[in-house]
């Protein structure tokens, strides 16, 4: 029984409907908002980035505005909602989406932005697990955990300085993944936001969506092992420790 | 002397995918005594240790199932007296969903599957005398193949195949259990993991499989993870909620906009 969260779109802005557009997979250029647009009519887009699955796909018609028109000139931030899509296909579409953005002192602006194409280069995640004080794997392993996990979903900060000429500059700040058999259970591992970072619900964000993709492919055991000082994180967003006697347990070599 | 073109022998990374081995309950009296008093099941068996997932019939897998009284589902954990429901959604009334035990399978990294012969099944099997040549030599190198052998125990696991695994549905049936076989799969999954460079191997196990774990060397984490699974249902939140087998979890939706959401719930 899938029921669909329905929202109206809000009374304040401007009521067009919003256009569906075919993907184009070779333009991985953002939304085309300008900080300082007066009409709200501008959809959350939904590109496919450089992923290994790409799909021509015209835009289901499902979004609706969730832009609050009105803010103000400087240091903007603006939340946008992901898009709720009615029965996805069979397979994982690759879903990217702008969590929200803001306009630093210096001028220039900052997009947050969601990706589950798992695009991920593997240097820059060393580099984010040293910033959170993790121990360090090997490269080869880290690169062929990403390609066999079922979901990665990362965050990424995007900067756009205030000259149009520049070119942005893409950081990665967040990245989650899990693993799965495509049909019962699945264990999230690694999640981990860059501490500047932290704080603002980037973590809830990106644990959320992965929750919301594994159950809409009715895959219902989503586990996952959590350090002692992140465990009232994620009862707060719904799991439950060692539900009804199901432990975890580890193998260790006996030499 | 040798030929110029020797042939090159390419082993493969497991060179056996099946081998015979023989489980035997543990006796109490000298070690050479292999018979035992008539109790559940025989006493020493011949089986089939397979490796290979397309040895594995669905269909077989899912009585399989149903014989141990599991589900794929991990909770609500039917415990030992109560039977699996067998209204699952999308099946067939016959319990596990045949084919999202196909996808399963295909995406499990290790499959682990035993194989017996079917007069070694009934009870009678030790008592049957051994009819000529022909018998002792079938007593002595039994034959078992899993085109006409039954499946009597499985187990599998999960990986991303460079940090991690995880070993799901490791199960034997009733009458042949106490006799090693399920130390023998968990071992060999084990082996295979390790074998492809893989040794953080975790296992989500009940209280009634964690002395199988402990005897293969699992123990719980030396790091004090807690193992958490997402349960949250509609009755401790509300919003959009999601059947997955018998239960309805509650799917986070991104920001919800006021505490009397219009969303609408539709459970039955």
């Amino acid at each position: 029984m899938l029921a669909h969260n329905l929202l109206l779109p809000s009374p304040s802005s401007s009521s067009s409907s919003p256009s569906p557009f075919a993907f184009d997979p070779h333009r991985r250029r953002l939304p085309r908002l300008h900080p300082l647009f007066s009409d709200a009519a501008a959809a959350p887009a939904r590109l496919a980035g450089a992923s290994r699955r790409i799909k021509f796909l015209p835009l289901k018609s499902s979004f609706w505005e969730t832009i609050r028109s009105g803010f103000l000139k400087d240091s903007a931030t603006q939340i946008v909602d992901p898009p709720i899509s009615p029965e996805e296909e069979e397979e994982i579409l690759p879903q990217e989406f702008l969590l929200f953005e803001k306009t630093l002192p210096d001028g220039s602006l900052e997009q947050i932005m969601f990706s589950s194409g798992g695009d991920v280069d593997v240097y820059d995640l060393q580099a984010l697990c040293d910033k959170v004080g993790w121990p360090r794997r090997p490269l080869s392993k880290l690169a062929a955990a990403l390609k066999n996990s079922y979901i990665v979903a990362t965050l990424h900060s995007i900067r756009h300085s205030p000259e149009s000429d520049e070119s942005a500059q893409t950081k990665l700040i967040g990245m989650a993944r899990a693993t799965s058999d495509h049909a019962f259970n699945a264990t999230i591992w690694d999640v981990l936001v860059d501490p500047s970072y932290q704080g603002q619900g980037l973590g809830k964000t990106l644990v959320e969506n992965l929750i919301r993709t594994l159950l809409q492919r009715d895959i219902g055991n989503i586990s996952l092992f959590a350090d002692s000082k992140v465990v009232d994180f994620y009862r707060n967003l719904g799991f439950e420790a060692d539900p009804e006697g199901i432990k975890g347990m580890f193998w260790y070599p006996k030499y | 002397m040798a030929s110029a073109a020797s042939p090159i022998h390419h082993r493969p990374i497991f060179s056996t995918t099946m081998e015979l081995r023989w489980a035997r309950r543990p006796v109490t009296r000298k070690p050479h005594v292999l018979r035992l008093p008539p109790s559940a099941g025989p006493s020493s068996v011949p089986i089939y240790i397979s490796t290979r997932p397309g040895h594995v019939d669905p269909g077989a897998l899912r009585d399989l199932y149903t014989s141990c009284n599991l589900s794929c589902r991990r909770f609500p954990d039917v415990g030992p007296g109560r039977r699996v429901p067998e209204e699952e959604e999308g099946g067939d009334g016959r319990g596990v969903p045949l084919d999202k035990l196909r996808v399963a399978l295909a995406h499990s990294a290790v499959v682990v599957s035993v194989f017996c012969r079917d007069e070694d099944l009934s009870p009678d099997a030790e008592q049957s005398a051994v009819v000529g040549i022909g018998g002792l030599v079938s007593k002595v190198l039994p034959r078992v193949d899993p085109s006409d052998g039954r499946l009597v125990g499985f187990g599998r696991a999960v990986s991303d195949l460079g940090l991690t695994a995880s070993i799901y549905d490791v199960m034997v049936i009733p009458s042949l259990r106490g006799m090693g076989i399920g130390r023998m799969i968990v071992k060999r999954i084990v082996r295979i993991l390790t074998s492809r460079d893989i040794y953080d191997i975790a296992a989500l196990c009940s209280e009634n499989e964690r002395p199988l774990f402990e005897a293969c060397g699992f123990g719980d984490d030396i790091l004090g993870s807690t193992t958490m699974m997402y349960t949250r249902t509609a009755s401790n939140g509300h919003g959009v909620v999601k059947c997955a087998g018998p239960n309805l979890l509650l799917v986070p939706t991104p920001k919800d906009r006021t505490a009397s959401s219009t969303s609408t719930n539709s459970l039955n």
